[in-house]
This record gives C-alpha cells, structure tokens and sequence, in this order.
C-alpha cells in the first residue's frame, strides 16, 4: 500500500511549550490510522500541522504528495476534516449546510446523495442545533466527506456521545473507509482505536512511543488490551 | 458565483431567523419612522417635509444596524462559536466569506430600507426620490463602507456579546451625530462638524442629496469609495479565524 500522509521528524512549539517533537509516521492509503495519546500529548497539534491549518517549526510533511501549510488551496480541495470542537450556526439546516459545504469544492459529491447514503435525508429541515449528538456527528461526517476527499481527518469525533451512538458513528467510520477514503482518527478511547484502527501511533508529550496495528502494540509490551497496552507505554495510571 | 449566491441565500436566512438581528434591522428603524413622524409631516428649516428628510436618513440609520451591529456580531459569533475553525479547514477563503457576510447584511438593510419606504409612502406621503440612480449608488456605497467597517469589527472581536457592545458604542453616536436620526438641519454648528469626520456622515448626505434631486458630490461618493478600501483591506490582513 503507498503512503499517502508522511511525517519525519515534525516539530511543533507554543509559547508554552514543545507540542510536537519530532514525529516521525507513515499513514497508507485505504487505512484507518489511530492517533491516541494522553490530553496535552501533541495530537490536534499533529492533525492541525497535517490539514494545513498550523505551521510546523521543524521537519517535513506531506500529505497527498503536497506541503500542508504551503500548498494548502491545493490540498483543501482533496481532504475532509472535522476539528475539535469545531461547530456550524444553530440556526442552519442540515440540508442548506451540505449544499454550503459542497460549494465550496472544486468537484464537490452531489450533497443529496451524500444525505441519503449519510441516513440524513429525514433530516434535511432540521436545524443543527435540534440535533442530537449523535446526529450532529453524522452530520459532521456527512460534512467531511461532501467535497469528495481522498483523506478525511476526524479529532475526538465520539467524544461526548453515548455509548450507542458511538458505536453508530463507528460503523459509519468503516463505512468511509470501505468507499475507499483514507481516514486519519484522532481519539483517547483505546477501546475504540482498538476496534476501529488498522494501525495507530501511540503519542505522548509530543513524541510517538508506539506505531503499529493493535494486535501488535498489545504483544509489543505483552498486555492483555490495547488499554493495557496503552498504560505501558504511557507509563500513566489510572488515577 | 453561484456558489456565493448560495452561501449568501443560506446566510440570510440565518440572520432572519435569529429574531435579535430581524427586530433591529426591521423593526427597531420602522419604530423610528413613527416616532419621529408622530408628532406630524413639518417641514423643516430649507423646507424640506420631515418625511422626505427621514426616510433616507432612516436607510442609512438601517444600513449601520445591519453592517455595525449584526455583521460583527455574526462573525464574532461564529469565531466564538468555532464555526470559522470548521470553515477554515474547507477551501472557503476570507474574501469569500467577508464578500458573503457582507452581501447577506446588506441584503438584510435592503429589507430594512424598503419597509421604511413602503411606510413612507403608504402611511406618511413620502415624495419618490427625484434622483433614483443617485440614491441607489449613493446607499450602496454607504453600505459597502460601513460594511467595511463592520467587518473589520467582526474580524478582531472574539466574541458575540463582546461584539454587539461594541457594535452598539460604535452605531448610536455615529448615527446621532451624522444626521442619520436627527435632520442636519436642526443639529447645532459644533455637533455637524463632530458628525462630517465619522464615516457615516458621507452616506447620509449623499442619500438626501440624490432624495431631493441632487447629485451627489464626487468628493463624498470618493471618501466612501477610500472607507472601503482601507477598512475592508485591513478587515482582511487582521482577520482570524
């Protein structure tokens, strides 16, 4: 499989601090690539430097054969993303959102039939801030996928959901990923990455301390999960 | 193009949905009218009827509401509301969404302006303007530099209510001392020269001028032209998202 997103040794600083430090990672085409990592570890960080929205200090990246920061007209017609936190207007429809986003794409999907396939057609009127999470999230994928992306990047997109419809929104996730976009996840749930990932990077204070499948993070440090395996590597405990 | 016809459709609508921004664009301006027209059509000092000298007085009082107060607010809104981090990672540019924003509001002032005429002429005998080609420009240029201005508003402030107190403490002086709520003609000598230097003033006279017949003086319609440009370049090279 060929790489589509390549990071070698990307730094990041704040006034605070050093966010990213030297990242070193491969994501390949067609996968679901896991990035998890304690609060503060550097992974909105990685997802901003790598969808063009930040600056990196130091190292190279590319993403789709371009540089986010440089090239990012370019690259922000191929990608998708839905940052944290990141919101529409309460007062807007779900249809008139798809239309808007679409709009703005070069070679956009056709939005009704992103709605359908999305499960949101019975939706259309309402406005966003009626939905409910889980809908909002659907709604947010919907979004990320409208201008018919190559790579879509989705940071903490369950965070906040309860349990069913976190489990709805990872069936849609693989759903993605079975039309054949590459999808980049950022999360702290392991148990989700665990389902979820082909392969994920394991981050903490700025560096990767693991990359691999699940299966093989969890016999890298002999853990029983990849939870476990997560705290070995973290070297954290739960409080 | 017809990608921002779409966005500035779905942009309107947000605004006219939210009943804050309709009740001041829409109906605080018609209160005005009546308010200053209770107490009967008098003409005024030079013989203007108090109609003819309010209602386009009133267009351009609607037109610092719409692009003063509503327009900063929105996009402070959306940044506090992280509706432009979502946007920012789209290839929707700056100019894109400042040209939306303002298009949406001052289609919202439109409404505004055409309530106050149709009141005018039904409920108060408004004269039609004399000079129609001169007011229209005169009032789109009125809204392109204080749409300017709003969005250089909207792009520093970080949050909504922040933004509406400042929209507010920017739009009741200016339209008070711009002849835009009280005729110039009853304004005392010191209060008009305060007004002229506020970049409101030139709208104002421009509308009257084309109202009555006149045609509006280069020099105005070229400072609103100057307002434009440097408001609205440094609206772009500050904006945050």
């Amino acid at each position: 499989m060929t790489a589509i997103i390549e990071i070698n040794e990307l730094s990041k600083s704040y006034k605070a601090g050093k966010a990213v430090d030297g990242v070193t990672l491969t994501v390949r085409r067609g996968e679901i690539f896991g990035i998890a990592g304690p609060n503060g570890a550097g992974k909105t960080t990685l997802v901003e430097c790598a969808s063009g929205l930040r600056r990196p200090d130091g190292g190279t990246l590319r993403v789709l054969g371009l540089d986010p920061y440089d090239d990012r007209r370019a690259l922000l017609q191929r990608i998708g993303a839905q940052l944290q936190e990141a919101a529409l207007p309460d007062a807007i429809k779900v249809g008139e959102a798809l239309r808007m986003y679409a709009s703005f794409y070069d070679k956009p999907a056709d939005w009704r039939a992103v709605m359908d396939e999305w499960g949101l057609a019975d939706r259309r009127r309402a406005r966003f801030g009626n939905l409910s999470g889980g809908w909002k999230q659907r709604l947010f994928i919907a979004l990320a996928l409208v201008g018919n992306p190559e790579v879509v990047f989705l940071d903490e997109l369950t965070t906040g959901l309860d349990p069913a419809a976190r489990r709805t929104t990872w069936g849609l996730i693989r759903e993605m990923r079975g039309r054949g976009v590459t999808v980049v996840l950022v999360t702290h749930f392991m148990d989700e990455a665990e389902t979820l990932c082909d392969r994920l990077a394991i981050v903490d204070r700025g560096r990767v301390v693991a990359e691999g499948s699940p299966r093989e993070l969890i016999a890298e440090v002999g853990a029983d999960s990849l939870e476990n395996a997560y705290f070995a590597l973290t070297e954290r405990e739960m409080a | 193009m017809k990608g921002l016809a779409n966005v500035v459709a779905v942009e309107l609508k947000l605004i006219v949905r939210d009943p804050m921004s309709a009740f001041f664009a829409l109906v605080f301006p018609a209160i005005m009218l009546w308010v200053k027209l209770r107490g009967g059509n008098k003409p005024l000092r030079g013989g203007t009827p108090l109609i003819d000298a309010t209602v386009p007085m009133l267009t351009v009082f609607v037109i610092g509401l719409a692009t003063l107060v509503v327009l900063p607010a929105t996009l402070a809104h959306y940044r506090e509301r992280r509706v432009l981090k979502r946007l920012r990672a789209t290839p929707a540019s700056r100019a894109m969404l400042f040209g939306a924003q303002w298009a949406a509001h001052m289609l919202l002032a439109v409404l505004g302006s055409a309530l106050l005429i149709v009141i005018g002429l039904v409920a108060f005998g408004l004269t039609a303007p004399a000079n129609v080609v001169g007011v229209l420009v005169a009032w789109l240029l009125g809204a392109l530099s204080l749409g300017s201005i709003g969005l250089l508003l909207g792009a520093l402030v970080p949050t909504g209510r922040a933004a509406t107190v400042i929209g507010l403490a920017v739009f009741f002086p200016m339209v008070f001392l711009s002849g835009a709520m009280i005729p110039r003609e009853t304004m005392s000598g010191s209060m008009r020269a305060i007004g002229d230097l506020l970049p409101m003033a030139p709208a104002v006279q421009a509308v009257r001028d084309g109202w009555a017949g006149g045609a509006p003086s280069p020099l105005t319609l070229g400072v609103m032209v100057a307002i434009s440009i440097v408001a609205g370049g440094l609206a772009l090279r500050t904006f945050r998202w």
